[in-house]
């Protein structure tokens, strides 16, 4: 695979189009795309399988939404049980780093990971080309990584940092600004996550700036944020804002839709809205880490190839409450018409997106900054 | 193989046969003329357990003089102090390190001063099931890990939890503890009390319940036996405790993850931070560096102040 160098692009415009362009061409090919998949993984008898593919995930909805709708399908066809590894995508990137280096076999199969953190193992080159899945066709142009000829990675879905609130203290609708933070009925009562993950942009336009400022001049941000420490934010994981919420800690936070939809289809009083100033749309992705044998090389090829299918991708994605980048399929019945469930050109004015080559090079100097301001 | 004794004897119990077995094999294995090599043979395992942690910490330093290379995600080839310079440069790695050494310092005084009447009611109750109690009591929190007990804590000091609904019910205003650096400490004491009870007992059961009599006999009040006798003779596991409650908190990751709300981070957490959430190897290791040198020196400090000899190695070297 031949990497271009990632340079950072002035116009944050590109990812947007990326999300939409050829929607609509592509979206009766793209509807199609899959099909018969299951009796071509039933089909290759005639390379060796594994006994398992380990995929991971993360936890909650998440794996729960994976298994239904790739895992056990996969596992059906082929007869591979696929066991979904838990460990943070975090933790499992310098394990991987590390098996590649020392030429070992790597801990897992394929690595269900964020764009960014994603682009980091292609960059060091220890993810494999994927280039050749039939089931790339009729994708999204949004589904190939920024700055690479190939797919080391292939994108699948794109997701929104909401704003999650607790319902009964906005009884006259939802909050229209994020500003709400920053009211004293909220002290202590605001969740962001732990390194600001999702919300950096948003807060350079909060602090009075615009995207032109990203990432050159991030200082509006920084002192928005110098003013929402005063309100002794709460800084967690996924996990934790479910569980916040669910005990009454806290009233508002920035927090992926998923979370947020989860928590609400279990019954926790917690509804969710793209403010007027925006909210930070961003892309996951999978992707298979060099160093595996051949056979299980060609099997996790085969589960992310049945991943990217029409079939796959509209119950998992469905199920996560995530707009797919495979154009066509069925949108769920609760969130269509949700500006957080990006589809229309419309939705996407509303959203901010910043380039995977600017986070890449930039988004740790926005988590040191940010650390620097919630721990001082 | 002993000689007169016949080894192979089939009438001899299995037992019997498989020491002389194993005898046989030893002396095979490790013949006499070993011997005085003996002493050392049995540290070996432990030198090995030195070694891996030595050698761990050599790539650390290796790592920590490498920068990123934000092009490739590799450690560059050059060595450069780099990395040192941005932890020194960043003055939130200060305000980290400040709040850990103070919160150790805390928690271990807290925790010796709750330890010691714990270890001296074990030691002196003449009550057998009293101490059967307290050990107990001493021993179940070990079977729960950090991580359950700070769920733990979750649940009594949370919004909604025991201690709050408990001020409710009684008419007053809810306090938050949780999420707090009040938290983290109160969690963190209760984490390291039975480590410091563990080391405190073996020494108060050490001082002869006749010289405390001997005190009193002799006019000294209780506190005047507590500070001028009790105290001193416990010295050793007091110096124990404290070094092993210590290094255990300034080390501590879980507790200030879980119960500090995201804002109350030690200094581990900026290791994992380095090492994970922004893929800077090299930043972690530097940061890892810094805290076992840091433990390191202040425990060191806590030897020179009080003397290795309080740990009961005097002697042996005098000799």
């Amino acid at each position: 695979m031949t990497q271009r160098p990632l340079t950072p692009s002035r116009s944050l415009i590109l990812p947007r189009r990326r999300l939409l362009a050829g929607a609509g061409a592509l979206g009766a090919a793209g509807a199609l795309g899959g099909t018969s998949l299951l009796s071509r993984l039933a089909r290759a008898q005639d390379v060796e399988k594994p006994e398992e593919i380990i995929v991971r995930a993360w936890g909650g909805v998440w794996v729960e939404s994976l298994d239904t709708g790739v895992s056990q399908p996969f596992t059906d066809a082929t007869g591979i049980a696929v066991r979904h590894d838990l460990t943070e995508d975090n933790e499992i990137r310098p394990r991987i780093w590390a098996a590649v280096d020392q030429g070992r076999v790597p801990p897992i199969h394929i690595n269900w990971d964020t764009t960014t953190n994603a682009t980091k193992s292609a960059l060091r080159g220890v993810t494999e080309d994927l280039s050749d899945l039939p089931n790339l066709d009729g994708l999204l142009p949004a589904a190939q990584p920024v700055g690479f000829d190939g797919y080391p990675i292939v994108n699948t879905y794109s997701y929104v940092y909401v704003m999650a609130y607790r319902e009964e203290v906005f009884p006259e609708g939802p909050p229209t600004s994020w500003n709400v933070m920053l009211e004293d009925r909220f002290r202590g009562r605001v969740a962001l996550y732990d390194d600001g993950i999702g919300f950096h942009p948003v807060a350079v336009i909060l602090g009075g700036g615009s995207m032109d400022d990203i990432p050159d001049n991030m200082e509006p941000a920084w002192e928005w944020l110098r003013r929402l420490k005063e309100q002794e934010p709460l800084l967690g994981e996924d996990p934790d804002f479910t569980t916040w919420f669910q005990n009454g800690e806290i009233d508002v936070a920035c927090t992926i839709i998923s979370n947020a939809r989860a928590a609400k289809q279990n019954g926790i009083p917690v509804s969710w809205t793209v403010p007027e100033e925006g909210a930070k749309v961003d892309t996951d992705g999978l992707w298979i880490p060099k160093g595996l044998p051949e056979n299980e090389l060609y099997w996790a090829k085969e589960y992310i190839n049945y991943a990217l299918s029409a079939e796959a991708m509209e119950v998992w994605c469905n199920s996560l409450g995530l707009p797919p980048t495979r154009p066509g399929l069925t949108p769920p019945e609760d969130l269509a018409g949700d500006p957080a469930y990006p589809s229309s050109e419309a939705d996407f004015d509303r959203l901010i997106s910043v380039p995977t080559p600017v986070l890449v090079e930039h988004e740790a100097d926005w988590f040191a900054a940010f650390n620097e301001i919630m721990q001082g | 193989m002993t000689p007169g004794i016949d080894t192979a004897a089939s009438n001899r119990p299995l037992w019997l046969r498989i020491l002389f077995a194993a005898e046989a094999t030893r002396a095979a294995l490790w013949p006499e003329r070993f011997s005085p090599a003996t002493a050392w043979a049995f540290l070996v395992p432990a030198i090995l357990v030195v070694f891996v942690l030595v050698a761990g910490m050599g790539y650390m330093v290796d790592a920590s003089l490498r920068e990123l290379d934000r092009s490739t995600f590799m450690l560059s080839d050059d060595y450069s102090f780099a990395n040192y310079a941005t932890v020194l440069d960043r003055s939130f790695y200060w305000h980290i390190i400040g709040r850990t050494v103070a919160a150790a310092v805390i928690v271990t005084v807290i925790t010796l001063v709750l330890a010691f009447p714990y270890a001296y009611a074990m030691a002196r109750t003449p009550s057998a099931a009293t101490r059967k109690l307290l050990l107990i009591g001493l021993f179940l929190p070990f079977f729960i890990g950090q991580v359950v007990r700070a769920y733990g804590w979750l649940i009594v000091l949370g919004q909604e939890g025991l201690l709050n609904s408990g001020l409710a019910w009684l008419g007053l205003d809810a306090i938050k503890l949780i999420y707090t650096y009040t938290g983290v400490l109160i969690g963190l004491v209760q984490y390291m009390l039975p480590f410091a009870v563990l080391m405190l007992a073996p020494a108060v059961t050490a001082v002869p319940e006749e010289v405390e009599l001997a005190s009193g006999s002799l006019g000294a009040n209780w506190f005047a036996t507590l500070w001028h006798v009790l105290l001193p003779m416990a010295k050793p596991g007091l110096v124990a405790a404290g070094v092993v409650v210590f290094t255990l908190t300034i080390t501590d990751f879980a507790m200030p993850e879980i119960m500090g709300g995201g804002t109350n981070d030690f200094i581990a957490s900026a290791i994992y931070d380095g090492y994970f959430s922004i893929s800077e190897p090299g930043l972690g290791s530097a940061l890892a560096v810094l805290l076992v040198l840091l433990a390191s020196t202040l425990v060191a400090v806590i030897f020179a102040f009080v003397g290795v000899g309080t740990l009961g190695y005097t002697k042996r070297l005098e000799r």
